[in-house]
């Protein structure tokens, strides 16, 4: 029997309404998530500086005692600072390092919360216990609070400043995890898998848990613009990644005291820089964690 | 001949004074290539029966049998899961959504028989042949395939380990009329070319006519009538049984039944009175019906019901 | 009683329309069934009747009247009361508000729609609750919903649908959610009180053996189309549209195997089911015509209509 007429939209038996704005009318992606538009072309432009920035700027240690605060030129755009350092040079180096640290810190307090979520979610009874008792007692301290008493103990290296942000942050994502996985786990499929023949532990980590982590996702962007803020206000404590090293938190702690004697741009370019990618990370996660996704 | 045999099944959640009894001691036989239709409102403990049968969920008491030895605490085995399989309720559900069908499908061959890994394309292929979707479905994912679709591939990821039984539990109860008429058409041309036996889990009485060869019907966690599926529907016994078939609408528009109306509703399985489950909404109810507990008795051979008023045996003498 | 003529209405910023021409007339104390699978359009028909269509979908053009009042202004804001429509859904539980005593919520619609004082609704907000057949209505009208049985939820339901004795109710997929046994009592119950209170009701469900059971007439939709409409007895005897007797086959035989498994296709501006009808033919690419099949008995299809015209000519 050949068919007298082409079918052109696809067989799928069920209708729901509510799926025609994102699928079958024809507005653009900008239109309908203007907000995390923004944050993408800033993220975008971030990585570029990030990436290929450091390579056209000049150093951004040498000192020139001699050209000490300049105020933004063509040469220097966005001045110089007290040792005649680059800012412009310096906030580039920092964009690097910066998102750097806040994505890897991200992804890592993402891979392990999930897991220890996916443990305490599918596992439940007396492991889910202990896991959540932890989890609480961490979460009673601020990210940030517990960061620095961790920097405190183990000192401010790099790598050591971002593993103490990292368990900062893992308790959101054992919490969001567990969450997921307790009604993922309700579902028929888990006990089609079983019947598959899936032993426990890859049910879980096959089946469960990739259906557990889209929010888990969004969180990890709002986690990663909240680590570039923590570090670099461990910085400007004074506890956090040290001088002379190109680091935004670093850069407006030493700027900040002459704000008062009239060189603003020392610090206020590499606060600005912090602010706007913080911004266009929670851009980002707001409007795909929010309403309309 | 008897496949899988229940004894005195339970299934108790909780304990204590919150406990519900869902299963209350159910005896059953699945014999070999039938279909076994177990029907009740919800409530009744069908899917929960149909859970432990597949070892989804452990019995609080009784034995099952499996071709005559007791599998209870040994599902997690390779050559009891292989050969006791279940479709379940939501096709979208109970299908991995970030899956595609072939390694879905590939999952029982690989984790439950010995099938080389260079077969097991073309034992997907065939199977998806024989549940009438073709080869090419196998790189779509779930959520590209309709209702139908996707009960079609669940139904085949039962079959890929080639069981002997497969508990379908309201495999078509989700679906429209149209769709739901031709998986039932699927399921009965699987069972000619497999053998395979199924215990037919449905609220819905015409559907469960339609296919299977004997039916239990289930009330609060008993089997409170057991018969071949003509005899149910055409003389059924239980008082319970006749309403529950009078209340389901008829296409035919000159019978107007007599129409048994049961008053009230299903009591909760937590707050069960002495006797007779069914007292308070029986129309046949007498004294004894609030003192003893019927049991389920022949009332003709290969008839059980489990009801004072029809027993064999001279029913009320008082 | 209730008028429905050329109801259109579609996805906002798209071609695409959700339904198209649909029309029927319900008389007062008559029952109509509104029948189709999932993605008929039968639902959104009642929510475009109600006024009450979801956010994205916009109202095209058509006419709603009750009792010839009506409804529909030309920007397709519906304007009704309380006393002309009155709609139940499938989930009664998820209808009602969880946070209220369901006593008070009844009597909040009556005190709302007819301005009686606060104590005398409360007593007709129990009176309709024991009308509708609940035991002990002066304590279930002090319950909370989740207090209360599916079976119960919907009789409230209906005691709040009816308490301002609507000309029109619309019943959506009332007794799918509960079982058979309850259902059956929810059957008796509408079918008594369309007898008392006369009104005209549009019975929604894709169980066509409840229309057989419940229903006066029967309207036949597919993909936001009618495909037939007319007396019950007539239609389910005698279906005249390939559509109709798919579904009625479905029933207790096999399904025409030349009918393929589609979903509906919404951009088609011809017949709808001409993509699954074995017996389409050019002519299909047109949006069919409402053709008389019997008495009171119409069916939307070509093969119809060349019947009509061939026969003429002969």
């Amino acid at each position: 029997m050949t068919e007298p007429f082409p079918a052109s939209s696809g067989d799928d038996a069920t209708f729901d309404p509510t799926e025609f704005d994102a699928t079958l009318t024809r507005r653009s992606f900008v239109r309908r998530n203007p907000l995390a538009s923004a944050g993408i072309t800033i993220l975008a432009l971030y990585i570029l500086l990030a990436v290929f920035g450091p390579s056209f700027v000049a150093d951004p240690l040498s000192t020139d005692p001699a050209s000490a605060f300049q105020s933004p030129s063509a040469d220097h755009w966005f001045g110089t600072d007290q040792f005649g350092r680059d800012v412009f040079a310096r906030a580039v180096h920092s964009a690097r390092l910066d998102l750097t640290i806040g994505v890897t810190v991200a992804l890592a307090a993402m891979v392990i919360g999930s897991l220890i979520g996916l443990i305490a979610g599918y596992w439940g009874g007396w492991v889910d216990e202990v896991i959540m008792r932890i989890t609480d007692v961490v979460l009673a301290f601020p990210g940030f609070v517990l960061a620095l008493i961790l920097v405190a103990v183990i000192g401010n290296s790099i790598p050591n400043v971002a593993v103490a942000v990292t368990v900062a942050y893992i308790p959101y994502f054992v919490r969001l995890t567990r969450a997921e996985v307790l009604s993922q786990r309700e579902m028929e499929y888990v006990d089609g898998a079983r019947l598959a023949g899936n032993p426990p532990w890859r049910t879980a980590l096959r089946h469960v848990l990739p259906n557990s982590l889209e929010s888990s996702l969004v969180q990890a962007t709002l986690v990663a613009g909240w680590s570039i803020l923590t570090v670099a206000g461990l910085a400007f404590l004074g506890v956090g990644i040290r001088p002379p090293t190109a680091e935004w938190g670093v850069m407006v702690a030493e700027g900040a005291p002459q704000i008062i004697t009239g060189q603003w741009w020392t610090s206020l370019f590499p606060g600005g820089m912090i602010v706007l990618a913080v911004m266009a990370f929670h851009f980002i996660g707001d409007e795909f964690g929010g309403e309309g996704y | 001949m008897s496949l899988l045999e229940l004894h005195s099944v339970h299934k108790i959640y909780g304990s204590g004074a919150g406990a519900v009894p869902a299963v209350r001691g159910v005896d059953l036989t699945l014999r070999s290539g039938e279909t076994l239709g177990l029907v009740g409102e919800s409530g009744c403990g069908k899917t929960t029966l149909g859970r432990v049968v597949v070892g989804l969920q452990p019995a609080t008491s009784g034995t099952i049998t499996f071709e005559g030895r007791p599998i209870e605490g040994e599902y997690g085995r390779r050559d009891i899961r292989r050969r006791i399989q279940m479709v379940f309720q939501h096709p979208a559900q109970s299908l991995n959504p970030r899956m595609r069908v072939a390694t879905m499908l590939a999952e029982p061959l690989k984790l439950l028989t010995d099938v080389s890994n260079d077969a097991i394309d073309d034992r997907i292929a065939s199977v998806l042949t024989l549940v009438g979707l073709g080869p090419e479905y196998a790189g779509r994912r779930s959520s590209e395939l309709s209702g139908g679709q996707q009960q079609r591939v669940a139904i085949a990821r039962a079959l890929m380990s080639e069981p002997d039984v497969i508990v379908l539990d309201e495999p078509t109860s989700s679906l429209d009329q149209s769709v739901r008429s031709r998986i039932i058409a699927l399921l009965r041309d699987i069972q000619q070319e497999r053998g395979v036996a199924y215990l037919f889990i449905s609220h819905d009485l015409s559907t469960v006519q339609r296919i299977a060869d004997r039916v239990a019907v289930m009330y609060l966690g008993r089997v409170v009538e057991l018969a071949d599926t003509k005899t149910i529907f055409e003389s059924p016994e239980h008082p319970y049984t006749k309403a529950l078939l009078s209340a389901v609408p008829s296409m035919d528009l000159d019978a107007r039944r007599t129409r048994v109306i049961l008053e009230g509703e299903t009591p909760s399985p937590s707050e069960l009175p002495v006797g007779c489950s069914f007292q308070d909404r029986c129309p046949l109810v007498h004294d004894r019906c609030r003192r003893e507990f019927p049991a389920l008795l022949p009332t003709r051979p290969g008839h059980d019901v489990e009801c004072f008023a029809v027993e064999p045996q001279p029913a009320v003498t008082e | 009683m209730l008028e429905v003529n050329d109801l259109t209405i579609g996805v906002e910023h798209s071609p695409l329309s959700l339904l198209r021409e649909v029309s029927f007339t319900v008389e007062a104390g008559q029952i109509m069934g509104l029948v189709g699978e999932s993605g008929s359009g039968k639902t959104m028909a009642s929510l475009a009747i109600m006024g009450i269509l979801p956010p994205g979908i916009e109202f095209r053009e058509g006419s709603v009247a009750v009792d010839g009042r009506a409804l529909v202004a030309a920007d397709g804001v519906v304007r009704r009361t309380a006393e002309e429509m009155a709609m139940i859904f499938q989930h009664p539980r998820s209808a009602l508000n969880p946070t209220m005593r369901v006593g008070r919520q009844i009597s909040r619609v009556i005190r709302i729609n007819q301005g009686v004082p606060a104590e005398e609704a409360q007593q007709r907000a129990v009176q309709m609750l024991a009308h509708v057949g609940i035991p002990g209505a002066q304590r279930v009208a002090k319950a909370y919903p989740h207090q209360l049985s599916g079976g119960m939820c919907q009789r409230v339901m209906i005691a709040m649908a009816l308490s301002c004795r609507p000309k029109v109710l619309i019943a959506d997929e009332a007794t799918t959610a509960l079982d058979v046994t309850i259902q059956a009592q929810i059957f008796d119950l509408i079918r008594d009180l369309v007898a008392e209170t006369q009104a005209a009701v549009v019975f929604i469900t894709h169980d066509l053996a409840a229309v057989a059971e419940m229903c006066d007439r029967v309207t036949v939709m597919y993909g936001g189309q009618v495909m037939e409409t007319g007396d019950t007895r007539s239609v389910l005897t005698n279906p005249q549209h390939p559509y109709t007797r798919f579904l009625l086959d479905a029933i207790e035989r096999e399904v025409d195997p030349r009918v393929e498994e589609k979903g509906v296709n919404f951009a088609l501006s011809g017949c709808r089911f001409a993509h699954r009808c074995p017996y389409a033919f050019e002519a299909c690419r047109e949006f069919p015509p409402m053709v008389r099949v019997g008495d009171s008995h119409y069916a939307s299809c070509f093969l119809h209509a060349e019947e009509r015209s061939s026969s003429v000519t002969a």
